[in-house]
């Protein structure tokens, strides 16, 4: 049993793969996921108090007054050091401690944004990510840290370039799509049963937010009742089925590429924002792959250089 | 097994079962982030009419000027501005809008005397989208206590 869970945890994997996730994620998270300080202040300013404070709030007012921590002028030097942090995590300058700052820095502004009755599944599982990341060896490489490191003479922790640390915060953000697309799909037949499947259901799902939010492809859809009772179907067998690229890797590609486009056609039919589960597929499928998508991209990739000079010719 | 290993595997397990608080324990289930429950959208709508309807409240000041309420203007998201003003007002619940009154006038000079609830319904038809608009309803505020 416990050679089965290292054997599934514990690979040998490139640190170069990890820090390449880093890169990718904290960059993402800086420039495109940050948090609008002005949305903040203007939450402080306009409410004495939280409505549902989320539990990270609530441990840092059980042990610091609210006049201290959550006033306009202490969120904006959070909002500062978090920033600050992303920058040193992204280019690897004291990475473990930059990535754990800026994760805890991104979590807690999402808690506070959540704490005032609203909150949305987008942020959860990417957060965890960036967490997991500040636990693993994703500075070991593509970092300045590692190019300090070799100035001062100093040996690499992995002169190999390969860690069994290295896949885990892959492998786990894997089991936690499953376990969110598995629950998503589930609630929506425990609760409805076969009726959510009936098109109606998800004509008028994507009306209501399509039309408010002002996505033509929603409003399009709504008008379909064809093209809704395909979506409702692909939406259950995608968010059900998703768990399967757990137990056969040889089918995650598929199921990776499809999250991206049920992503992106989520996103055109009712503004369902889900960038950050696009980014994190995008990495499975990139470093999660099986051998199989590996050899076939590198086979691409090789038909691809080989044309390309014949092609700048033309 | 190594240490480092021992201690990762707990990371795993820990944030793997943190994820099932939400669902066991009913009463903080919106305020675990990230761990969350994740039914999403999980109602469903018998066959029938396709519909959706769009409500805005205008708010008009002691000094005539009108204003719309948005989710900028009150500090709360727009799902908490529908579900706490914009229907209950939808019902004729002047609560509702004596209370968002209370609190748009807080810190105001020229305050909110007024608040008018516009709402259409779109409804999908095979000529296109047909809109329907109700008629507006207007919700007085209390005189204030100085008067």
């Amino acid at each position: 049993m416990i050679e089965r869970w290292e054997a599934y945890w514990f690979p040998t994997a490139p640190t170069r793969n990890l820090a390449i996730c880093r890169i990718v994620a904290v960059a993402a998270q800086l420039f495109l996921f940050y948090p609008s300080l002005e949305e903040h202040v203007n939450l402080l300013r306009k409410n004495s108090e939280f409505i549902e404070p989320q539990i990270m709030v609530r441990a840092i007012s059980a042990l610091l007054p609210r006049e201290v921590v959550f006033t306009p002028s202490a969120v904006t030097a959070l909002y500062w050091i978090t920033a600050i942090a992303g920058a040193a995590a992204l280019i690897g300058l004291f990475t473990r401690i930059s990535l754990l700052l800026f994760a805890l820095g991104t979590w807690f502004f999402v808690s506070h944004l959540f704490s005032y009755g609203d909150r949305h599944h987008t942020e959860a599982v990417f957060c965890i990510f960036l967490m997991l990341l500040a636990l693993s060896p994703s500075g070991e490489e593509l970092s300045v840290d590692a190019v300090l490191r070799r100035r001062r003479g100093k040996p690499a922790r992995y002169p190999s370039g390969n860690a069994d640390t290295a896949i885990w915060p892959l492998k786990l953000v894997h089991v936690l799509l499953a376990l969110t697309y598995f629950s998503a799909g589930m609630s929506k037949l425990i609760a409805s049963g076969p009726r959510w499947l009936n098109g109606y259901t998800l004509q008028n799902h994507a009306f209501q937010d399509a039309f408010n939010r002002g996505f033509p492809v929603g409003i399009w859809v709504a008008q379909h009742h064809g093209v809704a009772l395909f979506l409702s179907y692909v939406t259950i067998f995608y968010e059900v089925f998703f768990f399967l690229s757990l137990l056969f890797p040889r089918t995650a590609p598929l199921f990776f590429l499809g999250g991206i486009g049920f992503h992106i056609g989520l996103y055109l039919t009712g503004g369902y924002d889900f960038f950050q589960h696009m980014v994190l597929l995008a990495l499975l499928l990139v470093f999660l792959a099986p051998p199989w998508w590996r050899a076939w991209l590198n086979r691409s990739w090789a038909v691809f250089r080989s044309r390309e000079p014949a092609e700048v010719r033309s | 097994m190594p240490r480092h290993r021992v201690l990762i595997s707990t990371v795993i397990v820990l944030v793997i079962g943190l994820h099932a608080v939400p669902v066991l324990y009913r009463s903080e289930r919106g305020t675990l982030w990230p761990f969350m429950q994740w039914a999403m959208y999980k109602g469903s709508s018998p066959p029938g009419p396709i519909q959706t309807r769009v409500r805005r409240i205008i708010a008009t000041t002691a000094q005539g000027h009108e204003q719309e309420v948005t989710p900028a203007w009150l500090g709360l998201s727009i799902t908490v501005l529908e579900s706490w003003y914009l229907r209950p007002m939808g019902t004729g619940d002047s609560t509702a809008a004596q209370r968002l009154m209370d609190r748009l006038n807080r810190d105001r000079n020229d305050p909110i005397v007024a608040l008018r609830l516009e709402s259409a319904l779109y409804t999908v038809t095979d000529s296109g989208i047909v809109e329907r608009d109700n008629p507006p309803v207007v919700y007085h505020g209390h005189e204030p206590e100085s008067r």
